[in-house]
């Protein structure tokens, strides 16, 4: 019996005895009380003096937290920080968050109670307990349930323990000794260990490399990218006429667009003119588009010079000249809706009444540049 | 001591009745007569779905083999006697059917939806279907409940294998039956509307409340003593599974209501506009109150389910709930407003005094244990 004594262990076959034995030691305080038993026995955990499990109140909180947190988190996002409204519902809408406050809430809950039972309550990792290496390991993992009474001090009376359990109903009474270590750590375990470790990443890797790249048949998995689907301007089997896509229906108008009559901006200005009055909201609305859309290139007082940089070797069209001035409204639109020499078109950018609006913005600006004298009385 | 007690309760019990009958005559002469069949319908739901839930708990005990609710298994028994009284107050409910569900109203014949449905929604068919359901649940009432009284007296090991041979028949017609019981006679009410879930959810409130009446009933007997052998720990699993399925109907509740909700279908949406906004908001608060809140905050620690007093206010919650969930179910199609009058208290004292009465005869007969059952002695010694 070499070094100091973990603790002492007796050997019990009966699960009514162990209990008894327990009821029976624990108030003469020889030691803290602990039991090893190969099948959960009722009534042991009260006998050796186990408090009920402070784990549940934990889970209970860290799933309420979890809820909370939750909510707050999709209730910044959804209607504070990125506010988009989803299929006309309220920004705050807590029918929508509800089915993932629930599952961070069991998050929380689960991860709480798996994760404080190993670490917090069960003090885990725990590299090798003295118990394992006891002779009486082999009984205990098989049909023998052990008491043991282990060392909480110096002053730890082992013959008093020993006789504690022969004299309340022991088969036989090992004294376990405390746990140690020789050698903890060697260069060779860490390097197998490294290199163990290395092999499974290894043969992993291969083996899914393996299976995705030389069994096709049967991928472990489907990317995004090999998903069935329509490539815009590619063959496509689906129609019998080979598209990815059915041409549109002659005569088919774009949703909040009316059809046009006219094929050219000169067309445009003898049959359309502005339909939309000049008031303050429309010539701020005709601003901002005119800012938006057209002044980067035909400059913010409509002269042609554009804020671009002067390596852009276009020349926009300067609107107070008097060739520009001279165009009806219709042109304007039309040039708007069609393009003209280098400009693209802006139908898809702008609708109709952003279209009318810039141009009474047009009007404005070259009205300011060339006011008369009853504009300034 | 106890005989004097008793019969001066079942006096009280009289009374009641007695009163609440009268007042419910006067409620079908002097109020209007959908008022009337609403609270008639109301309170059978009520009294049916209590009895329903008990007698699937028996069937769940066959069905699974479970032992330690047998000491218990009388008290859900005798609460089953509730069905036979409410089979025959839903058949004189019959009579309501032409004034409360609009599908047989003449106008029904103008509204296109209306009469895509009315391979389903037509008298005879419902009449049918009301006559099946109600047979089903006589015959099943009647082998579980009396062959297990019987067994008291026999001692014969023979029912305990026929019953558990029966319940998985029980199961699959139990479902059909309480489904057809939630789209007839509940959301036949508003017969546009159309949810899949409604009967999984009317299934989800009648066993929760089911397990509630069964928890009151066993903490009543233990209290006064007559259920010596019966200790914490089969009352603690009966408060276990209360938990488990409270959850459950709120999940079944609240899925059901955040599908429609995402979806916002027209014909869907206005069931819930008419429940959940204006004067029904506080009724539509209170569901989820009494019927999850209180009794899942009760009833989720090991202490609240080893105390009778907690145990017995979560089950009288559930309870509560159960009977806003009805409420609120079937009092909307009244109007905006929440009626609740003399006429309601009158036609609950009448129905409620029924029920009592009812489940106090059902007393007088067996023991208070299934004695002869012998899975008894097992469900005695059973360890959690």
């Amino acid at each position: 019996m070499s070094g100091a004594t973990f603790a002492v262990l007796g050997l019990f076959s009966d699960a009514h005895k162990i209990v008894e034995a327990a009821k029976q030691i624990r108030p003469r305080k020889l030691g803290r009380l602990e039991a090893y038993t190969p099948y959960p026995v009722h009534g042991l955990d009260r006998a050796i003096g186990l408090e009920p499990s402070r784990l549940g109140r934990l889970v209970m909180l860290m799933g309420v937290l979890g809820a909370g947190l939750a909510l707050l988190f999709e209730g910044w996002v959804s209607a504070v920080d990125y506010p988009l409204v989803t299929g006309g519902k309220p920004l705050f809408s807590w029918q929508a968050f509800v089915p993932v406050m629930f599952e961070v809430t069991v998050l929380f809950a689960t991860f709480t109670a798996g994760l404080a039972m190993l670490f917090a309550f069960n003090k885990l990792p725990f590299f090798g307990h003295p118990v394992l290496h006891s002779r009486a390991i082999k009984d205990i993992t098989r049909d023998k349930l052990a008491l043991s009474i282990e060392a909480i001090s110096a002053v730890f009376d082992v013959e008093a323990a020993r006789q504690a359990l022969f004299n309340n109903g022991a088969e036989s009474v090992e004294i376990v000794p405390v746990l140690t270590w020789d050698r903890p750590l060697s260069l060779v375990g860490l390097l197998r260990t490294i290199a163990a470790i290395g092999a499974a990443c290894l043969v992993a890797g291969a083996s899914l490399y393996a299976a995705e790249k030389l069994m096709p048949i049967v991928p472990p998995m489907i990317h995004m990218e090999d998903q069935p689907k329509l490539n815009a301007f590619r063959e496509s089997a689906f129609f019998a006429n080979r598209r990815g896509m059915r041409p549109a229906v002659a005569g088919t108008v774009a949703r909040g667009h009316l059809p046009t009559a006219f094929a050219t901006p000169e067309e445009a200005g003898v049959l359309l003119s502005n339909p939309l009055p000049l008031t303050q909201p429309i010539a701020e609305r005709g601003r901002k588009v005119f800012n938006d859309h057209c002044a980067i290139c035909h400059g913010t007082v409509g002269d042609g010079v554009p804020l671009l940089s002067r390596a852009y070797g276009g020349k926009p069209g300067n609107f107070l000249s008097n060739e520009i001035r001279a165009r009806p409204d219709g042109h304007y639109f039309g040039v708007l809706m069609l393009g003209k020499n280098a400009m693209p078109s802006y139908a898809a950018d702008l609708d109709e009444d952003d279209r009318w609006a810039a141009v009474h913005y047009i009007r404005i600006l070259q009205r300011a540049q060339n006011a008369k004298d009853e504009d300034l009385r | 001591m106890t005989a004097p007690r008793s019969s001066l309760v079942r006096n009280i019990l009289l009374a009641v009745t007695v009163v609440g009958a009268a007042g419910t005559a006067g409620v079908y002469v002097s109020v209007a007569r959908e008022r009337f069949w609403v609270n008639w319908l109301l309170w059978t739901l009520f009294l049916l779905t209590l009895g329903l839930g008990n007698l699937f708990l028996v069937a769940l005990e066959r069905l699974v083999g479970a032992h330690w609710s047998v000491p218990m298994r009388r008290v859900p028994e005798r609460i089953a006697s509730l069905i036979p009284l409410a089979v025959v107050l839903l058949l004189i409910g019959f009579f309501g059917v032409p004034v409360i569900f609009p599908w047989t109203q003449p106008a029904a014949a103008y509204n296109p939806i209306l009469v895509a449905k009315t391979a389903w929604l037509n008298l005879p068919f419902f009449a049918i279907r009301l006559a099946v359901c109600a047979a089903t649940w006589m015959l099943f009432y009647r082998f579980y409940v009396r062959g297990s009284l019987r067994q008291d007296e026999s001692k014969d090991p023979a029912f305990t294998v026929r019953a558990r041979r029966l319940a998985p028949a029980f199961m699959v017609v139990f479902f059909f039956s309480v489904t057809i019981l939630a789209f007839d006679w509940i959301s036949g009410l508003e017969p546009e509307w159309y949810s899949d879930m409604f009967g999984v959810y009317l299934f989800a409130g009648t066993f929760v409340s089911g397990i509630a009446a069964m928890l009151l009933g066993v903490l009543s007997l233990v209290r006064r003593g007559r259920l010596p052998e019966v200790q914490s720990k089969h009352v603690y699993n009966l408060g276990s599974l209360g938990l488990a399925f409270t959850v459950f109907f709120a999940y079944i509740g609240f899925a059901q209501y955040m599908l429609i909700w995402y979806a916002n279908l027209p014909e869907e949406v206005i069931w819930f506009k008419h429940r959940i906004e204006g004067a029904w908001q506080p009724v539509a608060l209170l569901l989820p109150l009494f019927h999850f809140f209180i009794p899942f905050f009760l009833l989720i620690g090991a202490v609240g389910k080893k105390h009778s007093a907690t145990l017995r206010m979560a089950a009288l919650s559930i309870l509560l709930g159960h009977f806003v969930d009805l409420y609120w179910l079937v009092f909307p199609v009244l109007g905006p407003k929440p009626l609740f009058g003399w006429p309601e208290l009158a036609m609950a004292c009448f129905f409620l005094g029924l029920g009592f009465l009812q489940i106090r005869r059902a007393m007088g007969h067996g023991a208070d244990m299934p004695v002869g059952d012998p899975l008894l002695s097992r469900g005695l010694e059973w360890q959690p």
